[in-house]
């Protein structure tokens, strides 16, 4: 026999407030899951769009990350005249050394400081990395003091508009302009000359190595000859691999979501099954009816569960769309494996929005079961009874 | 029958509801403690005793950058320091864990009982500290999580500097608000794999509260237009510029009890409007037996306020005894370390829990002020 659906959904539509109110409390359930979840979607894949897969990125063995690095002036030498490495037009090899250093800065909105990456690199290393692309002002001269920032860094720090001087070791910096990374690690970047800021920051060694290998066979002698060469204590890996890997932990972020979902969806359950015992309550005697007209227990229980798993998964929608304006907002924090500011951004995923629907059904469903049980069991004859 | 009585039956005719009402409220009560408990202890982190007598001295540039070790002489020189300690980042990780589980620094044996003097330990291990130049101390909730005792060798791999080095436990500290770091010996860095002359930042000690400002800019200015300018400021300042660096985790969390309360709000004031509307008929008896609608409005209110009230005892007694003799550092693998409930966040979120008794009678009342006794008879809900 056909669920008893419409008498539901009739039904739905007479105690419209305290539907709307549980419909509501769902979805900012939802929206909260979603955000928050989102947040470590975005910080995770902060870097994950970065890199060439031509591309080889060295460091010294055992680092985390490029900044904790050092490349020897020495190692860099050794390296460049591999023949595995890619030439140019000209027949030089395409190598840069880059030098990542962290400068404290203070933020925009006048609340404290952070530490910022500048990257030191050569022209080659601009060539190496054809996402980065310039949008205001013009790329540094090497000497003159000048540095370019991402936009994205310049919306958040005091001194990064074009025009701007700031100050550290001692020297002035002049922006010059305003670079995009589309996405990647590089918008949390501010560039400058590899050599002067060596000279700047007073250090005898590079970063880091990024080199374009000759073929992806190629790619790969360099990765092992580096790996068995004991006199370089040094690591290749895939620019792309390499950027991968540095995905920043989201742990506290996915388990201060995971804590306010449960918690919230705790709350939301007892106002969902407050409302459909209401909603149960008043319908005695139409569940009577239904009954007497040869309508089963089950099909019952089953059309109130219905009921609630489809106002939760209204719910749940709603609260996708509300979370959904915050897609792509851009938004920083320091990162524990760089220790410089991150910035990234709220990425809600389709599989993030369907989780968030399975999630706020899920509520619907316990919250309806109890109310259901006891709609279904409901004496015909009392429930006929009843006024 | 008193009123109160009355009032106290109503609210209880319907036992089932009550319960789930009283509980949804205690569930987001419980969620508002714990998020302003965590963002209390994200912005303000827990104060370590002889903190106001500490001075951090960082490179002027970031943290990151390292100090020359020729400094020590300068700042050990200036009138009203007590005690210097070069404090260098290790980053090593322990045998084949992926990341760090703890901190390491390596600094001068004798700072333990001078600049940090607040990690408590004892003698022999202070002795074999200051004797043995491979030995370490570490902190006791790193101890009893690795099962480490005064005597044992274990190695860490720097992310720092290149290699890996084996140390000896000389003893176990406790009494700071975070008894996690290891403290090593900033010579056998030096020694073996380490930059000599080279230091991470100093920590120092002044003799007293009052000569704080003026060792902090003796400090500044001592190195003023050197290739190393520092960074000196209190131990306070410097926790407050590593949690300015979180970036918008406080706007973030703020948020989010902003939605919590707003969500409470709603779900509570529909909770009360369903419980009014059920007995919109006696209301109107009542009306009809004299009732005002102020004593009606009072009924409602003293019911809603009654519940919220209940809910308020039980979520946030709920927080405060799980935060308060809970194992909060365990539950949140070292996360957040303290997690006290202060009377302030317990004064706060009960203010939430009474706003939201009156504000969720306001509807209710204005539906049965408005109500015609004959249509409230005629009710059949």
């Amino acid at each position: 026999m056909a669920l008893p659906l419409s008498h539901n959904f009739r039904n739905v539509t007479v105690r419209w407030r305290a539907t709307l109110a549980t419909v509501l409390g769902i979805a900012m359930v939802v929206a909260v899951f979603v955000l928050v979840q989102a947040l470590a979607v975005g910080l995770e894949k902060s870097a994950s769009n970065t890199g060439d897969p031509r591309n080889i990125m060295i460091v010294r063995k055992g680092s985390t990350a490029e900044s904790s690095s050092q490349v020897s002036l020495q190692q860099f030498q050794t390296l460049h005249y591999w023949s595995q490495i890619a030439r140019d037009k000209k027949g030089n090899p395409i190598v840069s050394a880059d030098l990542v250093t962290l400068i404290s800065q203070p933020r925009i909105d006048g609340k404290g400081e952070a530490n910022v990456s500048v990257r030191g690199l050569t022209p080659m290393g601009r060539f190496l990395r054809p996402q980065v692309t310039l949008v205001a002002g013009r790329w540094f001269t090497p000497g003159k003091r000048e540095v370019v920032v991402s936009s994205r860094m310049a919306k958040r720090f005091a001194h990064f508009k074009i025009g701007d001087r700031f100050k550290t070791a001692g020297n002035w910096m002049t922006v010059v302009g305003e670079f995009a990374g589309q996405n990647s690690a590089f918008d949390s970047e501010v560039w400058m000359d590899a050599d002067e800021s060596r000279a700047l920051f007073d250090r005898e060694s590079y970063s880091s190595v990024l080199v374009r290998a000759a073929s992806p066979q190629a790619a790969q002698e360099i990765i092992s000859r580096l790996d068995s060469d004991k006199r370089l204590p040094l690591r290749g890996d895939s620019e792309v691999e390499y950027y991968s890997k540095q995905t920043a932990t989201a742990m506290p972020i996915r388990i201060l979501g995971n804590f306010l979902a449960t918690a919230m969806s705790i709350g939301a359950i007892f106002a969902a099954m407050n409302t459909m015992y209401a909603s149960v309550g008043s319908r005695t005697r139409e569940i009577g009816t239904l009954r007497v007209l040869g309508f089963r227990r089950r099909t019952i229980l089953l059309s109130f569960i219905i009921e609630g798993a489809l106002l939760a998964a209204i719910g749940g929608v709603l609260g996708c769309l509300l979370a959904l304006p915050l897609h792509g907002y851009s938004t920083g924090t320091m990162s524990f494996n760089t220790f410089s500011e991150t910035v990234f951004q709220f990425r809600i995923t389709p599989w993030l929005a369907t989780k968030g629907i399975i999630f706020a059904v899920v509520v619907g469903v316990v919250g309806s079961l109890l109310p259901a049980i006891r709609a279904s069991r409901l004496p015909v004859i009392a429930a006929l009874k009843s006024v | 029958m008193t009123i109160s009585a009355f009032i106290l039956k109503n609210a209880l005719r319907n036992k089932r509801r009550a319960l789930l009402s009283v509980s949804s409220v205690a569930a987001s009560l419980f969620l508002l403690v714990t998020l302003q408990v965590a963002l209390r202890e994200l912005t303000q982190p827990p104060e370590s005793s002889g903190a106001e007598l500490r001075v951090a001295v960082r490179n002027k540039i970031s943290l990151t950058n390292p100090l020359p070790a020729r400094q020590r002489g300068v700042i050990e020189r200036i009138p009203g320091v007590a005690g210097v300690t070069p404090f260098t980042w290790f980053g090593g990780k322990y045998k084949n864990e992926g990341g760090m589980t703890f901190a390491q620094f390596a600094i001068d044996p004798k700072a333990l009982g001078t600049v940090f003097n607040d990690a408590k330990m004892d003698a022999a291990g202070y002795i074999a500290f200051n004797q043995q130049k491979d030995s370490c101390v570490i902190g006791k909730i790193t101890a009893e999580k690795y099962g480490l005792k005064p005597g044992d060798r274990f190695s860490l791999e720097s992310t720092v500097y290149p290699g890996s080095l084996t140390f000896r436990v000389a003893g176990i500290y406790s009494g700071t608000p975070d008894d996690r770091n290891m403290l090593f010996r900033q010579d056998y860095l030096d020694d073996s794999i380490g930059m000599p002359g080279y230091v991470g930042m100093w920590w120092l000690k002044v003799k007293s509260a009052a000569g704080m400002p003026r060792v902090i800019a003796a400090v500044n200015k001592a190195f003023e237009n050197t290739s190393a300018e520092v960074r000196a400021e209190s131990e306070r300042a410097f926790q407050l510029g590593f949690i300015s660096m979180l970036g918008n985790i406080k706007a973030l969390v703020a948020s989010l009890s902003t939605v919590v309360v707003f969500t409470l709000v709603l779900v509570s004031a529909s909770t009360m409007s369903m419980a009014i509307r059920e007995r919109f008929r006696e209301l109107a008896i009542l009306k009809a037996l004299g009732f005002r609608r102020r004593e009606l409005f009072a009924f409602i209110l003293a019911e809603s306020f009654g519940l919220a009230v209940a809910g308020a005892v039980i979520g946030i007694g709920a927080a405060y005894c799980l935060y308060t003799f809970g194992d909060i550092s365990k539950m949140t693998h070292g996360i957040f370390v303290t997690f006290e409930v202060t009377p302030r966040i317990i004064g706060f979120s009960a203010m939430v829990a009474a706003l939201l008794g009156i504000v969720s009678a306001i509807a209710p009342s204005l539906s049965v002020a408005r109500m015609s006794v004959v249509n409230g008879l005629k009710t059949l809900d």
